[in-house]
């Protein structure tokens, strides 16, 4: 199958597939004949998990939801006619010949610190699908619910200072929009992100409950975990269940934060100068990014961003002028502190939306979904910096050159994080997936 | 002819005789082909020396086939082993390069020497007899039915009618055998099949083919029982033309050519686009015969087309091969393009429905194969076989997986559905396997009502045993937090237990059903499936609307009036939206498209939101459906009154549901169902109601049933109880069967099927499980441990600590069960998933557990806070109770049971040792208790 004719599930799930022969050897422990067993194996194609190593320590996943427009962000047509360039004037960024659009102004004067992908494709243009497919780096499928980034980071790489792996900033959106795609898919509950649950940007932010109440003493604490424990004994001696087990962890990560002052601190916005806290804006893309840089610096491994609307069907015009200046000075501002920090070599921070919008602009003066091709912003992490890689046509229809699909984002994404995503995680009955299927790491883009 | 083929006669013997065949063959006497050398031939040879493989140009399936032999001159030499290849290559050393067979283990000294002997006394093959490859599985299985042939107990020929149209037709014949164990198998090939007249029909393999026109019988004689079929043929004489919608956009469909990742996308793939599963024919066929003239499409050498070279893999294709040149798809394609590319005349008949054959299966062991068949149905009355057109897939491979031709291979125990996919319909069949030689003796249960037999009969059928019936204290508490949604009081709990009625759990659940709590639970439960919440910038509906939107709703469900008509009044409500509250429907969601999915997901289960922009690719709905149902609210008017917070919702008795590609008006038409006849100007709304809430609407009392289903068991029989699709089956169709008839029968009055359900032993299962019924969490063998939701947890905190909550528009110490409208929440009822009711999905009530719920239990007020406050243990304390009693008391409260011993011991110990007043261990263990497990889960 072609790697961009991804996701196909009728060619995934018919014939003589992998997966097939997998299940054929795995019965051959019970009891199938060697030369049976030998046969099957001829046929498998499970390629060794080779280690990799990390080049990230954490990713900051913003996500833009809506689809927002390439041609408006990061790739800019100059040179379309109206009514494909749109109605804003491109900026020049500080890599020669490359345009951002308006109202990124800030991002282009740090464009010598990114890697811009501007062949991104797939072919799902409903929002909940579109989001599916960036969450998870699979196409959704009736019968397999996908674990997205954030869970499968958490999976295999645990818990650092006492910190959950997966964070949503502020949380994860669910609904019809966000579909399931920022959940655990078939693993378990228990690798469920953290939402915040309130908004960094309001002025009385906190995060609730990370603390023993007032009255409460650490002696005093532990009897009442003591407590506990005796209490839930003869219940977990009866039962079984995933809620139960990832009720358990959740305790366990409760503890870790609890007993973990350093911990807490990453949630104290307040613990920032305000002057930084200015420069990255008092507004929801400021201060959102702003936390999520705690956080990761803290030993969050994988920190989802979400932030605006952009699902410009019409007034496209204003509708950047609403989100985008606060996410330019914001994001721009995270890039220019994660270097100066020297924490941007080892963070990777992803800007991804569903997928782009349509070319031309439509009647009402908007644009409307468009998965053909559209752009994702890299920073950091161990990716070049001061990149274009692949290119969409003339009027941002097609791509032109190294299409890029969400398995290849995936699949690259993982690698730098030291995960390799030809692992296979074990789905309910026994059934082991892929965790990318299919795509490349993009090695053009690695440092 | 008067006999079907020599092929299936000659497999009959297999079947008889067939042993573990392989390893023993008989040392001494004649050595019999069929017992000794097929065998053989079969699981060693014929995988590699086969008409599509072919390997050293040498086939093996046929006695001409040695004889002729391949590269290396014939294979066999009758009378000379020594000279035949056959046996030969078979002798070498095991390292040789040249052994046979190349792969896997030689032939032991007893299969050398008996095919040498077979060879020596010439070779003999049963005339015109064809073998196929089978793999030691296989193999397996027939020794395995064979041990089972005592227990067959009947026989079908799969179609059960059979007619032929045409010269082209053919039908593919299954032979289906039932044990009197339960399992099935297929038997196609083992039984003799024969037409009674031979001239009507005859019989190629297992395709039947038409003769002269008239009627006939197909027998199937398989181990001494028999089956017939009618068979009928008409036109047999005639050839019918290749048709662009019946024969070559099928081929798309088979070929995976218009999926959504292919030429299926909305723009197409580099440069070709077709429809996604094919929903607009006619514009793919001005695709693919307009665009790039004379290149897609060649004309004068039709195999030099794009379109064929491309899907061949000749030259360059994203897609890679898609079929064979010596595929059946690719000979419909050219035959077409040879015919001059026609277009279909106006009046060639459409697809009106598939069938599967079988609809279910059980299969027993590992490797065990069945075919499926696909017949479709016409509307000229023609129907055809269309199994080699169809996309399989199955929904659950470790189980059983289907390959492309419908073959079925069973794996490990468990359930799977085989989707069929043709034209715009899915079909489904079930595949059940069972381990082999599992020790099962059906267990004698105890039924009380259809439930029990439904659900019993499917466990049998996975051999599944049920766990046991739950203790009393936790029936007591499991049926309190369903039906009410509020736990039972320390002295209930005591009261119940010490009850020596033995009908006590059902005069339980009457007495709960006429609580008003009853009502509540379910008055939310619809507020949530119809969005009733008020929005802030006055794009919906205004607070005040909204609570007379609820009142309304809890009036009805109060009285009791039949959900049936409380829909009907909704749907067809009109007036304003003060003065008749349900017309609010339509002010919460104002956009035609909305409305329409929303009715659809709601009241039928059925999210038809594909069918917006194509075909559903999983379900049946098309285009025509969703533009045809959506034409029931286009006539929806509003107009704004004095009152600022009043619309009046009206019939304006115009306006058009238009189809986007053929820009027609659609006429209203039921989903799934008929086409009404309306007087122009008649209102439409009113028109559905009568239907949607009808026994005529199969859809509604089985998804009312399914949601009801649901809640008392956290599993629908269809899951998610709002996705009905063929693709998404019941897990146990019957038993929802009965479920919607019952409620039908009763009126639509769902007490009396809650009280069915209550009162079943399948309800009342405990939750620990067995070895057999561990994995399974969609046959109701086990009860499932479930989190109380949102409102149930917040009410039990508030009453178990005594603490009355203020949510806003109720007064002090209100349930948050009752709170009216869906914008209304707090930290606590958001942290553990209230639904907001901004859509109509049942994904809104999250149930999953999270850090922040464990954070707020143990560090938040939810149990620390109102401990204080609530006072309960300070109460207690002071009254001088002594700690035993204490710490039974607040067991009673948040358990539902008494402490065990040393449960107790351990807080006893507590209170000695700590140094701490007793009022401080005591307020600890309550917090425990609050934030234990068996607190806040419903087991």
């Amino acid at each position: 199958m072609h790697s961009l004719c991804q996701g196909n599930h009728l060619d995934l799930r018919v014939g003589q597939s992998r997966r097939e022969f997998l299940y054929a050897g795995l019965a051959g422990g019970l009891g199938l004949s060697l030369p049976n067993l030998l046969r099957l194996e001829a046929g498998m194609t499970i390629p060794d998990v080779a280690k990799v190593d990390a080049k990230a320590d954490a990713v900051i996943h913003i996500y833009l939801p809506g689809g927002i427009a390439h041609q408006e962000s990061w790739d800019p047509k100059p040179f379309a006619s109206a009514d494909y360039r749109g109605p804003l004037t491109p900026v020049k960024t500080n890599l020669p010949g490359v345009y951002f659009g308006e109202h990124f102004a800030k991002t282009a004067a740090i464009a010598d610190k990114l890697t811009i992908i501007r062949s991104m494709t797939h072919g799902e243009a409903a929002h909940e699908r579109g989001t599916h497919n960036m969450f998870t780096g699979y196409r959704p499928s009736p019968a397999i619910k996908f674990p997205s980034f954030g869970s499968v980071v958490s999976h295999e790489l645990g818990v650092k200072n006492s910190l959950p792996p997966y964070v949503c900033v502020p949380q994860a959106f669910g609904g019809v929009a966000g579909g399931e795609s920022m959940g655990t898919g078939y693993l378990s509950t228990a690798y469920g992100p953290f939402s915040l649950g309130s908004d960094p940007a309001q002025s009385n932010f906190a995060v609730r409950d990370l603390a023993l109440p007032k009255d409460v003493t650490e002696q005093r604490f532990n009897r009442r975990r003591g407590l506990l424990d005796a209490v839930d004994a003869h219940f977990s001696s009866l039962e079984k269940s995933d809620a139960l087990t990832a009720m358990d962890s959740f305790y366990q990560a409760a503890y870790g934060l609890v007993s973990s002052q350093k911990a807490r601190e990453a949630f104290d916005l307040n613990a920032e100068t305000p002057k930084l806290r200015d420069e990255y804006g008092r507004n929801q893309a400021g201060q959102r990014l702003l936390l999520a840089r705690r956080l990761v610096e803290s030993g969050v491994r994988l920190v989802t961003v979400t932030y605006g609307g952009w699902d410009h069907h019409s007034d496209i015009k204003n509708g950047f002028k609403n989100n985008a200046p606060n996410f330019d000075v914001a994001y721009a501002r995270l890039i220019q502190d994660l270097d100066d920090r020297g924490m941007l070599d080892r963070t990777l921070v992803m800007v991804s939306s569903e997928f782009g919008r349509t070319p031309k602009i439509n009647s009402t003066n908007g644009r409307d979904h468009y998965p053909r091709v559209f752009s994702v912003a890299l920073a950091g992490g161990g990716v070049k910096r001061g990149m274009v890689y692949g290119s969409s046509d003339a009027l941002g229809g097609e791509p032109d050159a190294d299409p890029v699909s969400p398995e290849s984002l995936a699949k690259t994404m993982y690698r730098l994080m030291g995960i390799n995503a030809e692992k296979r995680l074990m789905a309910d009955g026994g059934r082991p997936i892929d965790i990318v299927n299919g795509g490349e790491v993009i090695e053009g883009i690695l440092a | 002819m008067k006999t079907s083929s020599l092929t299936s006669k000659a497999l009959l013997g297999i079947g008889l005789c067939f042993a573990t065949g392989l390893a023993r063959a008989e040392q001494s006497g004649p050595v019999d082909f069929v017992r000794d050398i097929q065998p053989l031939l079969e699981s060693k040879c014929v995988e590699c020396h086969n008409p599509s493989k072919s390997k050293g140009k040498l086939l093996m399936d046929s006695g001409e086939g040695l004889l002729k032999g391949g590269e290396g001159g014939a294979a066999v030499v009758p009378g000379a082993p020594e000279k035949s290849p056959v046996y030969s290559r078979v002798v070498l050393p095991h390292d040789h390069d040249d052994i046979m067979p190349p792969k896997g283990d030689p032939l032991t000294a007893e299969q050398a020497d008996v095919m040498k002997r077979w060879i020596a006394e010439g070779a003999k093959w049963p005339q015109g007899l064809v073998i196929k490859h089978k793999t030691e599985e296989e193999l397996k299985a027939l020794a395995r039915l064979k041990e089972k042939l005592n227990k067959l107990e009947s026989i079908e020929i799969l179609p059960g009618t059979l007619s032929l149209e045409t010269q082209r037709d053919s039908q593919r014949v299954l032979v289906f055998a039932r044990f009197n164990d339960g399992t099935t198998k297929d038997v196609t090939e083992l039984s003799e099949l024969k037409v009674a007249n031979a001239q009507v029909a005859s019989i190629n393999g297992v395709h039947l083919k038409p003769g002269q026109d008239g009627a006939t019988e197909l027998s199937a004689t398989f181990n001494g029982k028999t089956a017939t079929a009618a068979v009928k043929v008409a036109n047999g004489a005639k050839d019918r033309e290749v048709s662009f919608r019946l024969d070559v956009m099928p081929v798309f469909l088979k070929a995976g050519c218009n999926t959504g990742g292919c030429h299926g996308s909305a723009r197409g793939k580099d440069g070709f686009r077709l429809s996604l599963f094919g929903f607009d024919p006619a514009g793919d066929y001005d695709r693919i015969t307009r665009e790039m003239s004379g290149r897609r499409i060649n004309l004068a050498i039709p195999e030099d087309s794009t379109l064929i070279e491309k899907a061949l893999g000749e030259v360059p294709h994203s897609g890679n091969a898609c079929f064979d040149k010596d595929s059946h798809l690719n000979k419909t394609l050219i035959e077409w393009i040879s015919k001059g590319v026609p277009n279909d005349a106006p009046e060639v008949a459409h697809v009106t429905g598939i069938e599967i054959f079988p609809k279910q299966a059980v299969l027993e062991g590992q490797g065990e194969t069945q075919q499926v068949s696909v017949r479709a149905t016409y509307s000229d009355g023609t129907d055809r076989d269309v199994t080699n057109l169809v996309v399989f897939m199955s929904n659950n491979d470790p189980s059983a997986s289907v390959d492309k031709e419908g073959r079925v291979t069973s794996h490990d125990r468990g359930e799977s559905f085989i989707l069929a996919r043709f034209d715009v319909y899915s079909v489904v069949s079930q595949f059940i396997v069972i381990p082999e030689g599992l020790k099962y003796e059906r267990p004698k249960l105890v039924e009380a009502n259809y439930i029990d037999t439904l659900v019993n009969e499917k466990l049998h059928k996975l051999r599944i045993l049920p766990s046991g019936i739950c203790s009393d204290q936790e029936f007591l508490r499991r049926v309190s937090l369903d039906v009410v949604g509020v736990l039972p009081s320390a002295p209930e709990v005591s009261e119940f237990v010490a009850d020596a009625n033995p009908k006590k759990r059902e005069a339980l659940v009457e007495k709960l059903l006429q609580r008003k709590e009853f009502t509540e639970m379910w008055v939310m439960k619809w507020s949530e499936l119809m969005q009733i919440r008020s929005t802030e910038n006055n794009q919906g509906a205004y607070y005040k609307n909204v609570l007379l939107y609820y009142n309304w709703l809890a009036d009805r469900i109060g009285k009791n009036v039949p959900m049936n008509e409380i829909v009907a009044e909704l749907i067809a409500s009109q007036g304003g939206t003060i003065n008749n509250p349900p017309t609010n429907y339509f002010q919460i969601e104002r956009e035609t498209l909305k409305v329409t999915e929303n009715v659809a997901q709601v009241f039928m289960g059925m999210r038809i939101q594909c069918a917006q922009c194509h075909n559903h690719p999983f379900d049946r709905w098309t285009m025509n459906d969703y533009y045809g149902f959506m034409a029931f609210f286009t006539q929806i008017g509003r107009k704004a009154t004095d009152d600022p917070r009043e619309t009046i919702v009206f019939n304006s008795k115009g306006g058009e549901s238009r189809h986007p590609l053929t820009k027609a008006a659609m006429k209203p038409k039921f989903l799934g169902g008929d086409e009404p006849t309306l007087q122009p100007g008649e209102d439409r709304r009113a028109v559905l109601a009568k239907w949607l809430a009808s026994p005529e609407n199969p859809f509604f009392a089985r998804n009312l049933a399914n949601i009801t289903w649901a809640h008392f068991f956290g599993v629908g029989i269809i899951d998610p109880v709002d996705d009905v699709r063929i693709s998404n089956p019941a897990s146990n169709p019957e038993l929802l069967d009965s479920l919607g008839k019952k409620l039908t029968e009763y009126n639509y009055d769902f007490k009396r099927l809650v009280r069915d359900i209550c009162n079943s032993m399948t309800y009342q299962r405990a939750t620990q499980v067995n070895e057999s019924n561990e994995s399974d969490k969609r046959n109701f063998a086990h009860a499932l441990v479930r989190r109380m939701r949102a409102e149930v947890l917040a009410d039990a905190v508030s009453s178990v600590t005594n603490t009355p909550t203020k949510y806003q528009g109720l007064p002090l110490g209100a349930r948050a069960v009752q709170i009216a409208d869906g914008s209304v929440s707090n930290y606590f009822l958001t942290t553990f998933g209230r639904a907001s009711r901004e859509t109509v999905c049942s994904c809104e009530v999250k149930m999953d557990p999270t850090l922040s719920q464990a954070l707020h239990f143990m560090n938040g007020d939810a149990a620390h806070e109102n401990i204080k406050r609530g006072k309960v243990v300070a109460t207690l304390v002071n009254e001088k109770k002594p700690d035993q009693e204490i710490i039974q008391e607040l067991y009673l409260r948040t358990f539902g049971r008494e402490p065990l011993p040393k449960e107790s011991e351990v807080v006893l110990k507590q209170i000695a040792e700590s140094g701490e007043p007793r009022q401080v261990v005591l307020e600890d263990l309550f917090w425990a208790l609050l934030n234990s497990k068996e607190f806040y889960f419903n087991h």
